[in-house]
């Protein structure tokens, strides 16, 4: 089948690539763009692995069609540290408190954080556990990864209180 | 990837067009149960048409008749000011709904078009009386989401025809609702759920009693409704209207759960509804 045009942005980069009309997003990052740190897992809607931010909001790329994606911005883990930043505050708090152990869920988890604490900057226990509950983690248990949260929450505090002070 | 070619319209009538005009094809918003679907092995239809971003099918507007687009997303749903403050029944439900990332993506028109005997939005739009706004070459028909959802995972729409958007007259003034879903973890497809409306009606009150996953389709269940607008004590008649509902539902045994379960569950969301609604507690 023929491809088709399909321009975005990608980690607030332009892109331009031609793809097959029933390509989905996760197969487009992992494939022509390279950016493996998206990871698929269950492959139908229920792990999250697979999970970006579309225009800011948390989606299962596995359940995207890569052309839905036409003028619109797409943040992978590989886009959440600043320029300038080896790591974003949510990334450093999840390495810090053990949010991670295998690492196939991180990306995902880290992404839905991201989103979560964008709109709600200090969340209770009860809330970032409702944000993340299409993101399986196999190995914690959870209890580090909300902990991991709970730091990324603060760091962020203090970051947004540093800039104000300057 | 799939072997489909995806259209993307930008009107609304273009969309209906190129569903009149090409055979087979399928509709898709969210994709969420679509892109299973065909994951999970379904046939590959050759034409996907996107109805995601229709601006036509985007606006929620209120007055005496809410009107809710088709490809409103359960995300937009539960921030529209209009449905926190109209429709608390709906929210309730889309707060149930799946996750985060299935709520950004999956619609309103495509949680009842799918017409899963599971479909969270459904039971509580049943029994806010929903019409569904159906568009197709001869023009526009209403047709009431009770007749909407023909079989299991059928509805009811023609060919040429695509769902245009929801529509709901206000509750009156003094109804209240509770929607209450059992799963086995919070982000599963419903065990059961019960959608329970009670609306006062000149000197009396009339109930209204939906429910999910126990029947081929999302159901009504009249004459559990008609026993208790019409009962003098409502408690007193508690009993035997838990005992009707369970005469009205029709759930099969599958790996989610046992019929008997579920009929279990339905009578005890009953009473846990009427107790709340008579009191105004939470369920």
């Amino acid at each position: 089948m023929s491809t088709v045009r399909l321009t975005f942005q990608i980690n607030r980069q332009a892109a331009e690539l031609e793809v097959s009309p029933g390509a989905l997003l996760v197969e487009v990052l992992r494939g022509p763009l390279g950016l493996l740190g998206t990871r698929e897992g269950c492959s139908r809607g229920e792990c999250g692995a697979c999970t970006v931010l579309v225009d800011g909001l948390p989606v299962n790329s596995c359940l995207y069609p890569a052309l839905e994606v036409e003028g619109r911005s797409v943040l992978t883990i590989e886009g959440l540290s600043e320029p300038g930043q080896k790591l974003s505050p949510v990334q450093e708090a999840f390495v810090e408190r053990g949010g991670i152990q295998c690492g196939f869920c991180s990306p995902g988890m880290i992404l839905s954080t991201h989103a979560l604490l964008a709109s709600n900057p200090a969340p209770s226990d009860h809330e970032i556990r409702a944000a993340l509950v299409g993101n399986l983690c196999r190995c914690t248990g959870y209890v580090q990864i909300v902990e991991s949260v709970q730091r990324a929450a603060e760091l962020r505090a203090r970051a947004r209180e540093g800039v104000s002070h300057e | 990837m799939f072997n489909f070619a995806f259209h993307r319209p930008t009107s609304l009538e273009e969309a209906q067009r190129l569903k009149a005009e090409i055979p087979g094809a399928r509709l898709i918003a969210g994709g969420t149960d679509v892109l299973v679907k065909l994951k999970k092995g379904v046939p590959c239809p050759s034409d996907l048409i996107s109805v995601r971003n229709l601006r036509e099918l985007k606006q929620i507007s209120g007055g005496e008749v809410i009107t809710i687009g088709a490809s409103v997303t359960v995300s937009e749903l539960l921030a529209s000011p209009l449905v926190q403050q109209e429709l608390p029944i709906l929210l309730e439900a889309c707060t149930r709904l799946a996750c985060v990332q299935i709520r950004n993506v999956a619609t309103l028109g495509g949680n009842l078009c799918n017409a899963s005997p599971c479909a969270d939005l459904a039971p509580p739009l049943l029994v806010l009386e929903a019409n569904m706004r159906i568009l197709g070459t001869a023009g526009e028909r209403r047709v009431p989401l009770r007749s909407f959802m023909v079989a299991a995972r059928e509805n009811c729409l023609a060919p040429d025809e695509l769902l245009v958007a929801v529509e709901v007259s206000r509750p009156r003034a003094g109804s209240c609702g509770v929607f209450l879903k059992q799963a086995r973890v919070s982000m599963d497809l419903a065990l059961a759920s019960l959608a329970v409306m009670l609306e006062p009606d000149g000197d009396t009150r009339a109930w209204r009693i939906a429910a999910g996953s126990v029947a081929p389709t999302p159901i009504r269940l009249a004459r559990t409704e008609t026993l208790l607008s019409t009962a003098p004590d409502t408690s007193a008649a508690l009993p035997t209207a838990q005992a009707l509902a369970d005469e009205e539902v029709r759930p099969i045994s599958d790996v989610r759960a046992s019929a008997t379960y579920r009929r279990q569950l339905i009578r005890v969301f009953l009473g846990r509804a009427v107790a709340a609604l008579q009191t105004g507690r939470s369920a």
